[in-house]
C-alpha cells in the first residue's frame, strides 16, 4: 500500500530559502536555449521572405504571407500533407494490432519473456538511417535479396523492382515502418499488461465472465492510458518521419513517396528558402499539436468521465 | 560556348601576370608567411578529390602549409558549404563546387574574386597564365560571373556517349542489326540509331540491357536529360550566359520531344530504373549489363581503366551524345574551386590552388579520373592513350552553358520533381514541363515571362 510523500523538513528549508532556483536553472536554461528560443525564431523567420539564394529576399517582413501561399496555393504542400496522414494512419494501424496481439501472446504464453523482449528491441536500436540503407540495399532492383526472392516466389515480376514500381512504393515504406516500429508498440504493451493486478481478473472469474468479456471490460480499460500513450508517441513519430524515406526514395518516383517532412527538408535545405521553409515547418508542429491535443482529450476526457 | 566574358578582364588579368614576372618567384618563399596554417576544403568524394588528396603531401613538403580535404556524398557537399557560407564562420579555407550554385554565392558576397590574389606579385606564380593556359570556354564557364573571375575548374565535366565495343564490333552482332534495321551497326549518330541499338542489345534473360537510365529523382536525372534537352534543339532559359535571366522556354515543342524520347527509353533500361543515379549506372556499366549510355567524364576511368572495379576494361569506346535538332552538343558542369570571403587563411588557400593548377598537377590528377581544363594536358601522350580522351576533348568543345543564377538550384528542384512525376506516369510531358516552364517563371519574376504560355 502507497503511503502519501511529505516535502522532508529539509527539503521546505530549500524551497523556503528560494534554493530550488539554482537547481532549475540549468535545465531552464537548456529548454529556452534549445526549445523556446528557436520555435519563436521559427515562428518570426516564418514571416520574413529569407532566401540564403536569392540576394533580394533579405528577410524583410512579409506578415502572414508565406501562410497564405501554403494554404491556398500550394498544391506540393496539400499533397504530401495528405501523403503523411494516410501514412500515419496506415503505418500506426497496423504496428498497433500486430504489436498488441504479439504482446498478448508474449504474456499469455511465453516463459523466458526477459530473451524475447530483448531480441525484439533489435530493429528499434537500429538508426533510421541505416534501417533506410539497409533495406534499400534487400529491394535494389539488380542485385537486392528481398528482390530475388519477390521474384522467385513470384510476387515481383522480373520486369519490375519496388522503388521503381510508383504503385509498391509506399506500401513498402509502410511495410518497413511497421517492421521498425511493431516490438516499440508491443514491448510498451507488455509491459503494461506486466503490471496489472491480478486481483479483477481472478473476481471476473469468479463471477463466470469468459476470456472475451474479460478482454473488453477490464483488460482493455485498465491499458487505456498505455494505449494512448503508445499511440500518441508513434503517432508524433510517424507524422515527421524522415530519414528512412528519404534513404530509400528521396520523395520519389515524381512526388509518391514525398512526406511533408521531405517536402520541408527540399524547401528549406535545397532551396534554402528559409522564410517559406519556416512556414512549413510550423506547419507541421501544428498539425502534430492539434492531433495530440484531440487524441490526448478523447482518451482521457473518456477516462475522467468513468472515473467521475 | 558562347563569349560570356568582357574582353577587358583577359587583359587585366594578363596584365596581372606580367607584372608578376617582374622579380624570381618561388612558391617556398610565398608560402613562408603561411608556414604552420592548416587550410580545410570540401568537394565531392570522387576520383579526382582522391587524386588530389594523394597530391597534397607534397604540397605540404614544400609549404609546410597543412591541407585538410573533407569528402562527401554531391548533396551534402553543396549543402555543407551553404551552411557555411551563410554563417560566416570560416570553416573553409577553399571550397570546391558545382558551378551552378555560383550566382548564388556571388551575389551574396560569399566568394573573393581571384582578382584579389592575382594581383599580388608575392602571391601569383608568373608561370601561372590561366588566359592562356585553360579552355578559356570552359573557364569562363565554370569559375566565372558576370565577367569576373572567381576562380580555376576542379574538373570540367561533360557528358558523352559510352558504348561496348566489343558488342558493337562483333560480327554475328552487326550481321544481325543490319538485317533487322538495314543499316551498319556502330556507335550511334543519331537519336533514331541510339534507340535502335538499346532495342537490340536488350535481352533480359542474358542479364543485358540496351541502355541505363538515371530516373530517380535526383540530380542526376536532370543532368541526364539535359543532354536529351540542347540535343533537341530546347533549353531551359533563352539566354546567352550562364547568368543571365530571359524567356523560359523549357516547355517549347523541342523540350516535350526531347521528354518523351528519354522517356521511351526506359524500355531499354533494367527495371530498377527510377532508382538509379550516376552512381548505380556506372556499376551497372561495371558488371557488363549495359550495352550503351549517357554518362559523365568523370566517371570513366572507373569503368574504362581500372581493372580492379570494372568487367568491361578494353571493351568500352566513346563518342559524343547523339545528334538531333540541336546539332552536336554536350552539356557542361564543372566544379570550381573557390575561396569564400569568411576564409581564415585566404593567400594559403589561393597558393595551393594556384599549385593544383599547375601542369604537373593537373596531369597527375587527370590520370587518376580528374577532368582537367588545361588543353596542354589534353595534348599529352599519356592523356592521349586514355580511351576517353578524344570524346572528352569532343565534348569539351561544343559543349553548352547553363544556368548560374542564384535560383539555379531551386529551377534544378522544380525540373528533377516534374521529370520525376512524369516518368512515374504522375503527369504528361506536356503537363510536367508546362508545370516547371509556370514556377520558374514565378521564381524568377519579370525576367523570365514564359515564352509557350500555359492554357
Amino acid at each position: 500500500m502507497m503511503t502519501a510523500v511529505n516535502p522532508s523538513p529539509r527539503g521546505t528549508f530549500l524551497l523556503d530559502r528560494g534554493a530550488s532556483l539554482p537547481l532549475l536553472l540549468p535545465a531552464t536554461l537548456l529548454v529556452l536555449v534549445f526549445l523556446v528560443g528557436p520555435f519563436y525564431y521559427m515562428i518570426y523567420t516564418a514571416m520574413t521572405d529569407l532566401s540564403f539564394a536569392n540576394p533580394d529576399q533579405k528577410g524583410a517582413f512579409v506578415g502572414f504571407d508565406n501562410f497564405r501561399k501554403l494554404v491556398r496555393e500550394d498544391s506540393i504542400f496539400w499533397g504530401s500533407f495528405w501523403l503523411t496522414i494516410r501514412f500515419v494512419v496506415a503505418s500506426v494501424a497496423v504496428e498497433f494490432v500486430l504489436g498488441f496481439g504479439l504482446a498478448l501472446l508474449i504474456w499469455r504464453f511465453i516463459e523466458r519473456q526477459r530473451l524475447l523482449t530483448t531480441l525484439l528491441l533489435v530493429p528499434m536500436m537500429l538508426a533510421p538511417v541505416a534501417v533506410g540503407l539497409i533495406w534499400r540495399l534487400l529491394l535494389q532492383g539488380d542485385f537486392g535479396m528481398v528482390t530475388y526472392y519477390l521474384r522467385q516466389f513470384g510476387i515481383l515480376s522480373q520486369a519490375s523492382a519496388v522503388f521503381s514500381s510508383p504503385a509498391l512504393v509506399m506500401p513498402t515504406v509502410i511495410a518497413i515502418d511497421v517492421w521498425q516500429w511493431t516490438p516499440f508498440v508491443t514491448l510498451i504493451i507488455l509491459a503494461g499488461l506486466m503490471s496489472m493486478p491480478r486481483s479483477p481478473f481472478e473476481a471476473a472469474t469468479m463471477d463466470g465472465a469468459g476470456p472475451w468479456r474479460q478482454f473488453v471490460d477490464i483488460l482493455l480499460p485498465l491499458l487505456r492510458p498505455i494505449i494512448a500513450l503508445v499511440l500518441l508517441l508513434r503517432g508524433i513519430d510517424a507524422f515527421k518521419e524522415f530519414d528512412k524515406v528519404f534513404i530509400m526514395t528521396g520523395g520519389g518516383p515524381g512526388t509518391v513517396s514525398e512526406l511533408l517532412s521531405i517536402y520541408a527538408y527540399r524547401v528549406n535545405f535545397k532551396n534554402w528558402n528559409l522564410g517559406y521553409g519556416a512556414a512549413v515547418s510550423f506547419m507541421v508542429y501544428l498539425v502534430v499539436l492539434i492531433l495530440c491535443s484531440v487524441f490526448y482529450k478523447a482518451v482521457y476526457w473518456k477516462t475522467a468521465g468513468e472515473r467521475a | 560556348m558562347g563569349a560570356l566574358i568582357a574582353t577587358p578582364a583577359l587583359a587585366a588579368l594578363a596584365m596581372l601576370g606580367l607584372a608578376g614576372q617582374a622579380g624570381a618567384w618561388s612558391l617556398e618563399e610565398a608560402a613562408a608567411p603561411y608556414k604552420g596554417v592548416t587550410i580545410r576544403t570540401i568537394g565531392e568524394a570522387l576520383p579526382p578529390l582522391e587524386a588530389m588528396k594523394k597530391l597534397a603531401p607534397e604540397f605540404e613538403k614544400q609549404t609546410g602549409i597543412t591541407v585538410e580535404i573533407e569528402m562527401y556524398e554531391h548533396s551534402e557537399a553543396v549543402s555543407k558549404v551553404m551552411l557555411d557560407l551563410n554563417s560566416k564562420r570560416g570553416r573553409y579555407d577553399f571550397i570546391i563546387q558545382p558551378h551552378r550554385e555560383l550566382g548564388k554565392f556571388v551575389t551574396n558576397g560569399h566568394v573573393e574574386p581571384v582578382e584579389t590574389f592575382m594581383a599580388s606579385a608575392t602571391l601569383r606564380d608568373p608561370e601561372f597564365k590561366p588566359e592562356e593556359q585553360l579552355y578559356q570556354g570552359l573557364w569562363k564557364e565554370i569559375s566565372w560571373y558576370e565577367g569576373k573571375p572567381y576562380g580555376f575548374p576542379f574538373t570540367a565535366l561533360t557528358m558523352y556517349e559510352w558504348y561496348r565495343s566489343d558488342l558493337l564490333n562483333d560480327p554475328k552482332e552487326k550481321e544481325g542489326f543490319k538485317a533487322k534495321y538495314g543499316y551498319e551497326l556502330g556507335p550511334a549518330q543519331d537519336w533514331k540509331q541510339y534507340r535502335d541499338i538499346a532495342e537490340w542489345f536488350t535481352r533480359p534473360d542474358q542479364g543485358l540491357y540496351g541502355t541505363a537510365l538515371q530516373g530517380k529523382r535526383h540530380e542526376a536525372l536532370w543532368y541526364e536529360w539535359l543532354n536529351f534537352l540542347y540535343s533537341y534543339g530546347g533549353d531551359m532559359l533563352e539566354v546567352k550566359a550562364g547568368s543571365e535571366c530571359g524567356p523560359v522556354v523549357v516547355n517549347s515543342p523541342q523540350a516535350i520531344a526531347a521528354t518523351e524520347y528519354y522517356k521511351s527509353l526506359m524500355a531499354f533500361s533494367p527495371p530498377d530504373t527510377l532508382n538509379y543515379f550516376w552512381d548505380d549506372v556506372m556499376a551497372l556499366m561495371q558488371q557488363g549489363k549495359v550495352a550503351e549510355l549517357i554518362m559523365w567524364n568523370d566517371a570513366t576511368y572507373a569503368v574504362a581503366v581500372d581493372e580492379n572495379a570494372s568487367s568491361v576494361v578494353g571493351k568500352m569506346g566513346f563518342d559524343l551524345v547523339p545528334q538531333g535538332e540541336g546539332g552536336k552538343v554536350a552539356q557542361v558542369e564543372g566544379w570550381t574551386y573557390l575561396v569564400p570571403t569568411s576564409s581564415k587563411n585566404k593567400e594559403a588557400a589561393y597558393l595551393f590552388i594556384q599549385w593544383m593548377m599547375d601542369y604537373d598537377q593537373q596531369l597527375n590528377q587527370h590520370l587518376n579520373g580528374g577532368a582537367t581544363a588545361r588543353p596542354d594536358v589534353y595534348a599529352s601522350a599519356e592523356v592521349q592513350k586514355l580511351p576517353y580522351s578524344q570524346a572528352s576533348m569532343g565534348s569539351n568543345e561544343v559543349a553548352k552553358p547553363k544556368p548560374t543564377i542564384p535560383q539555379s538550384s531551386e529551377m534544378t528542384d522544380i525540373l528533377v520533381r516534374e521529370l520525376s512525376s512524369y516518368l512515374a506516369d504522375e503527369k504528361t510531358a506536356k503537363e510536367a514541363l508546362d508545370q516547371a516552364a509556370k514556377e520558374i517563371s514565378e521564381l524568377l519574376g519579370s525576367c523570365a515571362p514564359m515564352k509557350y504560355p500555359v492554357q
